[in-house]
């Protein structure tokens, strides 16, 4: 689902932010990518939804040449990717059906298919009751929900999540990843940016560390080091 | 293609909706809008005017070709034949020196005084009436010219001087109203495109979620096109209310004054082509400064 091979970034006037990043995630597979602050983490992730572009390397996500693929083709491929933000990025004034339908309306469905969906999804997060409400009445970890919600509603094939768990407690956040985990069940690649250590103990998932651009750690290839 | 439509028509409810929680900030672009097109919608509306009643005195014109003193009667006579026969002569009409005489004392208020004179001091005058196919400027010209070839005549006066020069100004006012439109459409590219610029600000998380989430660009500009259009539109509207509304105002007093010169004249309202024009340059003016705007600020906008 993504490839990266010896992949560099660099923002103008500032040192390499990624420095010649390889790694492979297969189809379905759950990723758990960790770091601390700085070390590139976000970067990684605005690779793959072609925020940023890569400075050096090759990238492909999704069969897509990340290096190649025109701008005029960025909107498509990224309807594939579900994207949950560490700050939900939700429409204030919208209620929270209409921002989950945002991805459907986006792309065209019709107002019966986009509904169904859109129960669909909110269900799956435990929000159905809450469709009319306005965002800014939820909890954190309902609002967190609702961008879930968002990401998944269009049935993307990756699934992207940048620190999901940041600003909630413990029980919130085994709540959220859980359900990451049961979309990963069901044939989702799921990848999540996170320093929540004890998401990646519980879990037992495959851990990606980066440490100040260099990728140093992929239980996967069990290297030696253990993650910070 | 049915998707197509039904998009496009949420996209107008969705707009249509946005201004309407706006009132006032609408109303107020909407009212600069209408009154920057009523300037010139109104002045062309004055000068189509002006320009209706002078045909009007055009297609009147007369000749009146002065003979000499010492022309006779029968003299008179023969060239008002003469005369009568050319093709591009309507009508001739002879005033003998009495005749004139007669009119001018009753006229004048001078009745008195010219019994005083000895011998009638008017000479006789033929008044001729053109045809209606040769009643331009060019063709009267050329008459003009062929009377000047016979001796009888002294003195030959095409009264249209005036008109003409008339004529020349209203092509000159029409010529200004153009330009006048040229830099008030200028006016209303940019109040649209500033007001768009506003709203794409105050939509910048809206834009950079959606872009996030792969709304094409299409997709995002759609709305702000839409708006922009019916902004343009509206205004439009309200120049078309405007401009009625003073030429309901102007009717009366209008029609007073054409009576008093016991004319038919009535004002004329921009009838339905001209309407129909000035809406279709209001909605494509705010199309087109929103699109300035979009295209300048859209880009600006990506998610980070």
């Amino acid at each position: 689902m993504i490839e990266f091979n010896n992949v560099s970034k660099r923002y103008p006037g500032s040192l390499d932010v990624l420095k010649s990043v390889s790694f492979v995630i297969e189809n379905n597979e759950m990723v758990f990518l960790t770091g601390h602050s700085g070390a590139g983490k976000s970067t990684l992730l605005k690779l793959i939804t072609l925020i940023e572009r890569p400075t050096r390397g090759q990238a492909m996500v999704n069969k897509q040449n990340l290096n190649k693929l025109p701008r005029r083709r960025i909107p498509r491929f990224r309807r594939d990717i579900g994207v949950v933000f560490q700050d939900h990025k939700l429409l204030f004034d919208r209620t929270v059906f209409d921002n989950v339908a945002l991805p459907l309306v986006v792309a065209g469905y019709t107002y019966q298919e986009t509904s169904r969906r859109v129960r669909a999804a909110l269900d799956k997060v435990g929000l159905l009751k809450k469709e009319k409400v306005f965002p800014i009445t939820l909890s954190g970890g309902e609002q967190q929900r609702v961008g879930i919600a968002r990401a998944v509603v269009n049935k993307p094939p990756l699934l992207l999540a940048d620190e999901p768990t940041g600003n909630l407690d413990e029980a919130l956040s085994n709540e959220i990843i859980d359900l990451f985990s049961e979309f990963n069940r069901h044939g989702v690649t799921v990848f999540i940016a996170t320093h929540d250590i004890q998401q990646l103990r519980r879990l037992q998932k495959r851990v990606i560390q980066l440490q100040a651009g260099e990728l140093v750690y992929d239980s996967q290839s069990q290297a030696n080091e253990t993650p910070a | 293609m049915k998707s197509y439509f039904i998009r496009h028509a949420q996209v107008l409810f969705y707009v249509l909706g946005q201004l309407a929680r706006t009132p006032v900030a609408s109303a107020m672009t909407i009212l600069v809008i209408g009154i920057t097109l009523a300037l010139p919608g109104g002045l062309y509306l004055v000068i189509d005017n002006i320009q209706r009643v002078a045909t009007g005195w055009d297609g009147g014109a007369r000749v009146s070709l002065f003979l000499k003193h010492e022309t006779s009667p029968d003299q008179s006579k023969r060239l008002l034949n003469k005369l009568q026969r050319l093709p591009e002569i309507k009508a001739v009409q002879l005033i003998t020196p009495a005749e004139a005489l007669a009119e001018f004392k009753t006229r004048s208020g001078f009745g008195d005084a010219l019994d005083a004179l000895d011998r009638n001091p008017l000479p006789p005058v033929l008044i001729l009436t053109p045809a209606p196919d040769a009643s331009d400027a060019v063709s009267l010209e050329t008459l003009m010219n062929h009377l000047k070839a016979y001796s009888e005549i002294d003195l030959a006066q095409l009264d249209l001087e005036w008109v003409k020069r008339l004529n020349q100004i209203l092509l000159l006012a029409q010529r200004g109203v153009i330009l006048l439109a040229v830099i008030l459409s200028l006016a209303v590219l940019l109040t649209v495109g500033n007001t768009v610029r506003l709203a794409i600000l105050n939509r910048r998380d809206e834009i950079e979620i959606t872009k996030l989430i792969g709304g094409t660009d299409a997709f995002i500009r759609r709305p702000f096109l839409y708006n922009g259009m019916l902004q343009g539109l509206f205004g439009a509207l309200t120049a078309w209310l405007l401009i009625h509304g003073s030429l309901l105002v102007l009717q009366t007093p209008v029609s007073r004054l054409a009576h008093l010169y016991s004319s038919q004249f009535g004002v004329s309202g921009l009838g339905l082509q001209n309407s129909l024009i000035l809406l279709l340059a209001g909605a494509s003016l705010g199309w087109a400064g929103s699109r300035l705007a979009v295209g300048r600020h859209l880009r600006e906008i990506e998610p980070r």
